[in-house]
């Protein structure tokens, strides 16, 4: 009996992602007033992506590639779109340090039943390696950018400087339709 | 081996199960690259809204910043891109940085988990470039997206 028991809690696990479970107790996350935000703080082991969803694992952990949160509690794959910054930045560059480690994090899930797909997606605000006391904020990403391009100081935020998309709204304008700013401006007001 | 061993082995595994990689499945998609965190969490509009031409720069700035970018099918299903012509820099790599709101063909496999889709592109069969000119309805999104010309 007590075997069936085992059984039947294994299988209650492997069900569990079908359930949405919240993880709001204790999260201190601030609120980005998103229609399909949920605060959720948990404990997961930071995982490459690619390695764990598609067995690609030669280069995993590497700079660059994406990274996800494979949350202890249920075995979900959480995967954090944004890290706590305002300026058009993802999770990465904020996890890579964690790579292959036990974390606590803090943010919010997204999880909207009216657009396919939005769901286990993460916003991640602050993160500590398991164990640890401090809480770290998860706003790494500009810095770790303006490292790389040294050349690119000047005002403004980032996304204006970035030479790469530069490049490309200067081949091809704002709207990718080859207009000039100032045609783009115009047609959009 | 006991039948109580057998079924608390068979437990177990399948306890473990969701956290291998699970096995792909060959297919061929036809949709835009997309910003996929603006369309999941409305931060700047409805999902019509932060695509196609309106949507072009917000599209440039978060794929170069690390945010993940999707495949938005015909179908409606977002495909999470992790990999595309053998590039795994999925966050902020240059190859889908320079399809941002195209249109394209891709071959690849799809693997499934927890909700999500996730899209190896193994090559992009067809660029079709721009091709939803949402522009006209919505103007820019971010509306500070192109700056005021300074004349």
């Amino acid at each position: 009996m007590t075997y069936l028991k085992t059984l039947a809690a294994a299988l209650a696990l492997v069900a569990t992602p079908l359930v949405a479970q919240d993880f709001s107790a204790g999260s201190n996350a601030k609120s980005w007033n998103l229609y399909a935000e949920v605060p959720a703080t948990f404990e997961a082991e930071v995982v490459d992506i690619l390695c764990n969803v598609a067995g690609d694992c030669a280069n995993q952990c590497a700079e660059g590639r994406q990274l996800g949160l494979l949350r202890s509690a249920d075995n979900v794959l959480v995967y954090p779109n944004k890290n706590s910054q305002s300026s058009f930045n993802g999770a990465a560059s904020d996890l890579l340090p964690y790579c292959g480690k036990m974390v606590d994090v803090d943010g919010l899930l997204i999880e909207d039943e009216e657009i396919p797909g939005a769901t286990n997606i993460y916003l991640v605000q602050t993160i500590k390696e398991a164990g640890d006391a401090d809480w770290a904020k998860a706003n790494k990403w500009t810095k770790v950018w303006a490292a790389k391009h040294p050349d690119a100081k000047g005002k403004g935020p980032w996304f204006r400087r970035d030479p790469r998309v530069n490049a490309i709204i200067a081949d091809s304008g704002h709207l990718g339709l080859g207009l000039s700013p100032e045609e783009a401006y115009e047609i959009t007001r | 081996m006991s039948l109580k061993t057998t079924i608390a082995a068979a437990g177990l595994a399948l306890a473990a199960a969701p956290a291998l990689a699970a096995e792909g499945e060959r297919v061929q998609i036809t949709g835009e690259i997309i910003d996929t965190w603006c369309y999941f969490s409305g931060v700047m509009g409805g999902p019509d809204a932060v695509v196609g031409s309106a949507h072009h720069t917000c599209a440039l700035w978060c794929s170069a910043g690390g945010i993940p970018v999707g495949l938005l099918g015909e179908d409606g299903e977002v495909y999470m891109v992790i990999k595309i012509n053998g590039e795994d820099q999925s966050a902020s790599g240059d190859t889908q940085l320079t399809l941002a709101s195209h249109e394209i063909v891709a071959d690849g496999m799809l693997y499934k988990r927890d909700g999500l889709n996730y899209l190896v592109v193994e090559a992009v069969v067809e660029d079709r470039g721009i091709t939803n000119l949402n522009h006209e309805d919505y103007g820019v999104v971010p509306g500070f997206a192109i700056p005021k010309p300074k004349n």
